[in-house]
């Protein structure tokens, strides 16, 4: 049943795109559950790695899905399960962009965006917190998010690449030493 | 013609779009594309407003789908029309997708490399700092003009980030809540 492979990729990743909402772990658990136990695309240990590759590699971690359908079908999957994924919700994101940007000239668009606004700052600092405690993270991993917190907030014209990688430069250094 | 791209924001071309989410896809290393895109587009183009730019992100994060992707959709289409979209979305997701699988197939080699873990948690840890600190200048940028927004913006973070309760349902609320604030003060 090997030509099925896409049609799969499909039904699984086209309803995730629609309907896991706000992102994140739960999104994750919906994959691996398909991925592993209900398609046998990837082992469990194929997929940890898969994730902690996602995680590290530059792009969104919804790319997890590429590896997906790469380990599925090979570049073929890859494409499809990314397609299945993002077009989705993107095409709905796109109207609802639409409907919200005509607005644009009203005075009340203004004021819905003024009053939308700290909801997305709230959420900004959430998730730093929720993923520094999600990441089994050490007072050492704690300590370098602070430092570069400080940095970025003092600097903000700096190179980000400078920071992130002076980051992981020191981390490694003080692995090598302790 | 009754687009709703930004009038001042026109002479934003194509091949800029382009090349900021290509380099906004490539370079976030360890996560934090919100931020990097809040810094190329907000911090140093004003292409959008601070207010712009969050609303469409708590836009991007009630909406089903990925919010980096969401809020790139916005940003392209607010720029250059549908077709800045297509190439926002694309852009961020395209390059990085080839390098993904590229890293995957080399994954057991690196793997082996103990420094290299290291190396890219400390990136991680950095990367999260980062996205903090984005929260944090806006914080700023909205307490500046008003006091009401600090409220809102704990409430957010204890219920989401201490409290874990799920995302959609506070961000409905608590945008609700914005939306009746803001419409009052005027």
């Amino acid at each position: 049943m090997r030509d099925n492979v896409y049609l799969q990729l499909i039904t699984v990743f086209v309803p995730i795109s629609l309907l896991s909402l706000g992102g994140g772990q739960r999104i994750v658990t919906d994959i691996n559950q398909q991925a592993v136990a209900i398609h046998g695309w990837v082992t469990q240990a194929d997929f940890v790695d898969l994730f902690a590759i996602s995680k590290a590699a530059p792009g969104p971690g919804t790319l997890l899905t590429t590896l997906i359908g790469w380990k599925a079908s090979g570049w073929p999957g890859a494409v499809v399960a990314s397609l299945a994924l993002f077009v989705p919700s993107s095409v709905l994101t796109y109207g609802a962009t639409l409907a919200w940007a005509r607005h644009d000239q009203h005075a009340w668009h203004r004021t819905a965006a003024r009053g939308l606004a700290p909801v997305a700052t709230g959420l900004i600092l959430a998730s730093a917190f929720s993923v520094l405690r999600l990441s089994s993270a050490t007072w050492m991993v704690w300590g370098l998010a602070a430092i570069a917190l400080v940095v970025f907030v003092a600097r903000p014209k700096m190179n980000p690449l400078t920071v992130l990688f002076a980051a992981g430069l020191l981390y490694a250094g003080l692995g090598v030493m302790f | 013609m009754q687009t709703g791209a930004r009038r001042d924001a026109t002479d934003v071309s194509l091949l800029q779009i382009l090349l900021l989410f290509t380099g906004v896809g490539l370079r976030s290393f360890g996560g934090g594309l919100s931020a990097w895109i809040y810094r190329e587009v907000v911090a140093r183009r004003g292409w959008l407003k601070d207010s712009e730019f969050l609303g469409a992100l708590t836009l991007g994060q009630i909406l089903p789908g990925s919010n980096v992707v969401n809020l790139s959709i916005y940003v392209g289409y607010r720029t250059k029309g549908a077709i800045g979209g297509v190439v926002a979305v694309s852009s961020l997701l395209v390059p990085p997708m080839v390098m993904i699988v590229m890293v995957a197939t080399v994954f057991h080699q690196l793997a082996q490399l103990v420094w290299l873990h290291r190396f890219l948690e400390g990136v991680a840890a950095a990367a999260i700092g980062m996205t903090a600190s984005v929260g944090f200048r806006t914080a700023r940028a909205l307490l500046a003009e008003q006091r009401w927004p600090l409220l809102l913006i704990v409430a957010v973070f204890v219920a989401v980030g201490v409290m874990r309760l799920p995302l959609v349902p506070v961000a409905i609320v608590a945008g609700a809540v914005g939306l009746i604030i803001a419409s009052r003060r005027g």
